[in-house]
């Protein structure tokens, strides 16, 4: 049974029938539960083109003279472009770890027979059962022990162990399904273990990797607690931590917090635009699997 | 296939078995180890043996957090799962519009920032700003404008709201996925033989889908076993501690407070007890026969 396999049997499979009444009923729960989720994401973009003196007096009505000064403000008066190389940084180097990880390992575990294989595995899979958050605090010690905090790669080594065991399970089971035929016919051909890996099964795994890069995407570009203890020096600051830290200084100005905010979620926004069937797909893979 | 010489596994595990161990299990030790001394951070270290654990087991405000982690946990699953299943079974059933847009809409709130759903609910929530406010105000009900997030009894559940919100999509998702692996002429049979919406709901659809909502279930909980991000923006724990949970305790003990070596035994006490926990939940959800 292939749960995770594609959403798109779902069309072709509405089970239950209805009469017209129960038809009405349930497209309006839906349209509701939409408007719901979709609402607070509306308020914030139509308010943040407001002045801070309309949002004030009426923090409901679409504003009358929509203004772009809000985002003026944010992106001359803070290092917002700064926060979002950062987290740019932080993410692309963390994704491409874990892409590179989970497939190596996830490799290896589905395909050789060695000693370890079972040891490596659970050693990865042991490490889904740690609350990250319990590990906050030491972290931080040994890090800054090793003068490791406050550089981008403090983020980016937990980022990818974090993610590291859903990906290679994700691998692990996507590589079982792969014949081996495919490496034995390149062993014949004469083709070396590091070809075969790289230029044979990687691209016949691109599937589940591009899915473990987007469900680690989010999580990376996302992230904010490891932001928020390993990292102090501003201009070394991803988005989520930059927000909270300006946060402060607009306390009473939540047109501009609000703009500063449309702005950080733009790349995930754009992203899910493109995207959101495979985003969908990933996410359930990753949940069911992982 | 030819054997692989030793130095060829060792090229390519090294590096990720090693930097794993580097960064999981070192600072599990690490944990573990702080949480023997009194210390604040600086050179001066004290070894006290267990004391830290016999602070932390009659330590109120750690098993009040603790205690918030369960009801916020208990909040989601009704209001995520319970939500996300009534909204998967609408979007599955026939004769709904406009199906793909409800799907992307209301996944969307899963892609954002735990940080950013904190601060737009707390503008929401806000006394003199906010929404909900300013509605209250406009339809008339001015006695039911507050202060909400300010209200003890109610942070708890208005500090769920948003999580709610922010995850129905991600679990509409996973329970549509679980619905799509029902082979529909089940249904059929039971629809020929007569047997109403409700009873194909209830003795159909809803067991064949039980492992899903299991697998629904166990994220939810290790999932509010770790919330950190959003109540940290929107109340910091307060007022008082009515919103702490277990990682913010952590936190404020460590670094607010600067209490390295208790913070370590907080840690050590989340570990345990997340543990614990998702040991219980599989125990409970295995014993029983398997559908697939």
């Amino acid at each position: 049974m292939n749960k995770e396999k594609d959403l798109q049997a779902i069309d072709l499979k509405r089970a239950a029938r209805w009469g017209f009444a129960g038809r009405v009923v349930m497209n309006i729960y839906a349209i509701i539960a939409s408007i719901g989720c979709l609402y607070p994401m509306i308020w914030l973009v139509y308010s943040s083109l407001k002045t801070q003196f309309e949002f004030d007096v009426d923090s409901f009505s679409l504003p009358t003279a929509p203004t772009l000064d809000n985002y003026v403000h944010v992106l001359s008066t803070t290092p917002m472009f700064r926060y979002m190389l950062n987290s740019i940084i932080v993410s692309v180097v963390s994704v491409s770890g874990i892409i590179l990880f989970s497939f190596i390992v996830g490799y290896f575990v589905a395909r050789m027979k060695f000693r370890g294989r079972r040891l490596i595995f659970n050693l990865f899979l042991l490490g889904m059962l740690v609350p990250v958050h319990s590990l906050m605090v030491p972290m931080y010690v040994i890090f800054s022990d090793i003068g490791l905090t406050d550089s981008l790669i403090a983020l980016i080594l937990p980022y990818i162990c974090f993610e590291l065991p859903q990906g290679i399970y994700l691998a692990e089971s996507y590589v079982h399904s792969i014949p081996r035929e495919m490496e034995e016919a390149a062993s014949i051909d004469g083709a070396s273990f590091s070809y075969t890996l790289f230029r044979i099964i990687l691209p016949i795994a691109k599937p589940i990797l591009v899915t473990i890069g987007i469900i680690s995407f989010f999580y990376c570009w996302n992230e904010f607690s490891f932001a928020l203890i390993l990292i102090s020096r501003e201009t070394l600051r991803t988005v989520p931590l930059g927000l909270t830290l300006f946060s402060g200084s607009f306390t009473t100005n939540y047109p501009v917090m609000m703009a500063a905010m449309v702005i950080a979620t733009f790349p995930s926004l754009l992203i899910y635009i493109f995207f959101s069937r495979k985003i969908m797909d990933g996410m359930v893979a990753g949940a069911v699997k992982g | 296939m030819k054997a692989l010489r030793r130095s060829t596994y060792f090229a390519y595990l090294s590096i990720p078995v090693f930097l794993y161990c580097f960064i999981i299990l070192v600072p599990v030790a690490g944990a573990l180890y702080y949480s023997l001394f009194n210390w604040a951070g600086g050179p001066k270290k004290t070894f006290i043996g267990v004391e830290n654990f016999i602070t932390l087991a009659s330590d109120k405000v750690f098993w009040q957090s603790f205690l918030h982690n369960i009801e916020i946990t208990v909040i989601c699953i009704i209001g995520q799962i319970g939500l996300a299943l009534i909204l998967a079974l609408v979007l599955n059933s026939r004769g709904i519009k406009l199906r793909q847009m409800h799907l992307s809409v209301a996944y969307f709130p899963a892609i954002l920032s735990a940080v950013v759903v904190g601060f737009i609910w707390q503008m929401l929530y806000d006394y003199n700003n906010g929404l909900i406010n300013d509605v209250l105000a406009f339809v008339g009900l001015d006695e039911y404008i507050q202060p909400w997030l300010a209200n003890a009894d109610m942070a708890l559940i208005l500090s769920s709201i948003p999580l709610i919100w922010k995850n129905i999509g991600y679990y509409m998702i996973i329970i549509l996925a679980g619905l799509a692996a029902i082979d529909s002429s089940v249904i059929e049979v039971a629809e020929i033989d007569g047997a109403n919406a409700l009873q194909r709901l209830m003795h159909i659809v809803m067991p064949m889908i039980r492992n899903t909502l299991i697998v629904c279930l166990t994220l939810c909980i290790s999932g509010n076993m770790k919330i950190f991000d959003h109540i940290y923006v929107m109340t910091g724990g307060g007022p008082g501690n009515a919103t702490n949970v277990m990682a913010l305790y952590a936190y404020q003990n460590s670094f607010i407070r600067y209490r390295m070596g208790y913070g370590s035994a907080v840690s050590v006490g989340i570990l345990i007890l997340s543990i614990l926990i998702t040991v219980l939940v599989r125990r409970a959800t295995q014993g029983r026969p398997e559908n697939e």
